[in-house]
Parts: C-alpha cells; structure tokens; sequence
C-alpha cells in the first residue's frame, strides 16, 4: 500500500486515456496511468482498425478527423514503435437507387467541407475491389480514409509515456474519488491511494461508474459491435469497406424504418478491411445490449452471410476469431471533453462511440490543452460536459 | 544474448521467446496481455500450440507457478470455420419470419 503523487491521474487504458497521458507527459507532467483491468482491454482492443473520414457529417468532428489524420502521420515516426499507419482510401458501397441518391447528398455535402470524396461507377470500383458483388451499383471514394493497427498505437502512447516517466498501475479500479485541501485523493482497489491535482476520466463505456463516485450521471451508454475475424489471406482488394446502408440508416432512418427483422435489431451494417497482417475483420452490429460483451452465434451468423453478399468470394475463407467490444455511445453522439462543473480539477474524456481510434490523437491534444489551460485547437462547447446536465 | 531467445514460440505470427520475455517484463501478467502486446497466439490455430508454452514463460518471468496465472480468454469459433458454414438456415429462416 502507498500513495502515489502525480500532477495528473488518469482513468482508462484506452486508447484516449493513452493518448491523454502521452500528451501530457509531453508537456511535462507527472502523469499516473490507472486501469480497472489492463491497456486495451476495453473498446480500443476490440474494434477494427479504420481511420474513415468518409462516415462524419461535415461538422467538428470532420475537421478534428482531418486534424487527426495529420497527427498520425507524425506519429507513426515520433511512437516507439511501429503503428502501421497506412493510408489506402475507403469505399462505401452503393447497392440501389435510394442509396445512391442518398450518398450523392452526403458526398457533395462532404466535399463543400473539404473531404476529398466522389461517388465512382462499376468499372472504378472493380479496379479498386475486383472481388465485390456484381449487384453492387456503385460506391463513394475517398483516397484519403486510412488505417492503424489500435494495439500498436496503444503500445506507442503505453511506451512513449513511460519513457517520459509515466507510471502505469494496471488492475486497480478506483473506490473512492474525494477532492480534498485542493486536490483529488483516489483510494483503489489494489489498496494503493493516489493524490493528483487533476483527474481525467477516460474510461468509455465505463465512464458512468466513475462519475457515479462523485455522485453524478452523465448519458453515456455502451453499444456493442460484434467482428469476425478471417485467417490471413491474400489482399482481396485496395480499399477499405463500408455499406451505405449504414449510413442511409443513421441519415434517412425512414428509408430502412420498415425493416424490424434480426438484422435491424442488431444494428447490422457492413465494415471490412484487411489489416497489415493480412487477416480480415468483418463487422458489424450496432446493438444496445448492456455491458455483455459476449459474441452471439446468430449476429455472427447474420455477419458472414452479409460478407458473402458483398464479396462472394470470402465464403471459402476462415473464421479464426470473433469478439465484441463496448463503443461508449452518447445522447448527442458527440464525445464529452472537458471539466465537470462544480467538480473543479475533475475532466472528461469518453463517449467517442465508434470513432475512439479515429480522435485520439486529437482528443489526447485537446485535453492536455484544457488541462494546461492553454486554448484547444477547436471549439470547446460542443463537448461541453454541461450541455448534458442541463437536460 | 541465450540462442533459445530467438526460438519461435508462436509459429503462426512468428513470435520469439525474446519479444513474450520482453512483453512480461514491460508488465504484462496473463496470455491474453501477452496476446496483445505480442501478436503471440493470434494466428490460425489461436494458441493451440503455443499457449502453454507463454504460460510457462509468463510462470517463470513471474516466479510463480502456471496454474497461479490468470486464466486466458477463449474467443470462438472453437476451430477455424469457413464463412460459408456459419451461414445458418434457421437464423435466415428467423429472420425473414421476422421481417414478413
């Protein structure tokens, strides 16, 4: 049992949590890691490896992508290790009329936001993915959607930190948080206490049990996503690859409103890409389903034929693998980033749903920023904590 | 540097007894941690053949026992499995049912 003392401690071995803390080191704090269970174990290790830009609504969160995207190519030289950060565009598939005059409105609204994105034929999209389905009408693309391995991102943030002299205390899930004589006094569940001026929450889906110990709520719920995992093959195609029925369903609900089978209630959309080591992951549900993170036969089930659809070709294919991970979703589908009123000293950083690796470099700045009290890069109110309590 | 350090313990994704030792050492404490950190047991046959193998590496670098470890995560499928046979007919047939 000791107590521990740090400028900063920070919840959550996530990929945000890290990013925080790297950044924060960075700038010269002394910066405690702490996690319930250990780095990665969570959302950010249990998600596929796309960096899509094509998928925001022009809005912030496009920009903070976009500044994202920069960031990344700095760091897969600045982190110790290899991220294998690789930008080989996105395409997101077309397979009617209905959806195609749906995307044609996002993509224009996109490239008014300065997205590099269009919507190509047939002919285009088989030299990109000459396996996709002959059904398949036509598709967006954007060169500029990438890719990173999220473990190895992880372990950049994990080991670039330490190298700054961050203390990283893993299974220790914090009991009691109280501010007391101006600072925060963390009692955990290992037995040791930690005493830091700052406290950042960056636990995902978890965040709520965190809050919970200050005595408040914030609407901050987990969904699931459930992900095949293929053995490794040969690249099938360039791309990474959404369907715009994911999107059409987020945008014009009334369009696939009709539709109350087993894959309308596991929000199934389609998400494939061939990761560096050459498996492919499969994906996905959207499904509110408590904290259960267990994979269910009849979503996998309803996955690979939805894989088969789009690329026939993939039914011979392995499944070696399945998992689900827990996206924090929010009320507003913004993240929450910034202090908790009436809770001076204490910070959010969670609710990023599925675009927790996309922001985390941005999100890592933007709250080593506030924390600093120097001004973030964007628009703080957006992500006010605020906006959540007056409701 | 021990010539065994560079023994491959996981052959699928070609992992070495160096990179598990260095896993351990950089605080991972169960397979599944040296899963993540190593690519080790990640591969086509999912730890079937190396998995006791980092367990006893992970015992020795911790001084403990095997059987003291955390037990590691199983993820199915149970073995590889084509897509093509996890296609069901019962769950497309509940389904339709649903949506008719």
């Amino acid at each position: 049992m000791m107590t521990i003392k740090s400028d900063i401690a920070v919840l959550g071995a996530g990929v945000n949590g890290l990013s925080t803390a790297y950044e924060l080191c960075k700038r010269g704090k002394s910066v405690t890691l702490v996690d319930k269970g250990v780095m990665g174990a969570g959302a950010s290790g249990s998600c596929d490896d796309m960096i899509l830009l094509q998928s925001k609504k022009p809005g912030i969160l496009l920009e903070m992508a976009f500044r994202s995207l920069e960031l990344f190519k700095g760091l897969s030289t600045e982190l110790p290790c290899d991220i294998e950060f690789e930008t080989r565009g996105g395409t997101i598939l077309i397979e009617d009329q209905a959806q195609l005059s749906v995307m044609e409105e996002f993509v224009a609204s996109q490239r008014r936001s300065g997205l590099d994105v269009e919507i190509i034929g047939k002919d285009r999209l088989r030299q990109l993915q000459p396996h996709v389905s002959q059904h398949v009408i036509a598709s967006t693309y954007s060169a500029a959607d990438s890719q990173v391995n999220p473990m190895q991102l992880m372990k950049g943030y994990m080991l670039g930190a330490q190298a700054q002299g961050m203390r990283y205390i893993s299974r220790a899930a914090p009991e009691e948080i109280a501010r007391e004589g101006g600072h925060w006094l963390l009692r955990l569940s290992n037995g040791d206490s930690l005493e830091a001026g700052i406290v950042v929450n960056a636990t995902g889906a978890y965040a709520n049990s965190v809050c919970g110990l200050l005595g408040f709520e914030l609407p901050i719920k987990p969904r699931k996503g459930q992900v095949l995992v293929t053995e490794q093959l040969p690249p099938l195609g360039e791309t990474n690859v959404w369907s715009a029925q994911y999107i059409v369903s987020k945008l014009k609900p009334e369009l696939t409103a009709a539709s109350t089978g087993l894959a309308a209630r596991y929000g199934l959309g389609f998400a494939f890409t061939g990761t560096h080591n050459g498996n492919y992951l499969i994906g996905s549900t959207r499904e509110d389903a408590g904290f259960d993170k267990e994979t269910k036969p009849d979503a996998l089930e309803l996955i690979a034929a939805q894989a088969r659809r789009f690329f026939p070709v993939i039914a011979e294919a392995h499944v070696i693998r399945s998992f689900a991970g827990l996206r924090p979703s929010t009320f507003d589908g913004m993240p929450f980033l910034g202090e908790v009123p009436g809770h001076e000293g204490f910070f959010m950083a969670a609710g990023h749903e599925g675009d927790g690796i996309a922001l985390a470099p941005i999100t890592g700045r933007f709250i080593a920023d506030l924390v600093c009290g120097t001004k973030p890069e964007f628009d703080t109110a957006p992500f006010r904590v605020e906006r959540a309590l007056k409701a | 540097m021990n010539s065994d350090d560079e023994r491959y313990i996981c052959r699928c994704e070609e992992v070495t007894e160096k990179e598990i030792r260095e896993a351990v050492r950089a605080g991972a404490r169960t397979v599944t941690e040296v899963k993540r950190w190593t690519r080790a047991g990640m591969g086509i046959c999912q730890g079937r053949s190396c998995k006791r193998l980092v367990e006893r590496i992970l015992a020795e670098e911790l001084g403990v026992s095997p059987a003291e470890l955390e037990p590691s995560t199983v993820r199915p499928p149970i073995r590889p499995v084509s897509i093509s046979a996890i296609n069901m007919e019962e769950t497309r047939e509940r389904n339709d049912r649903e949506e008719g």
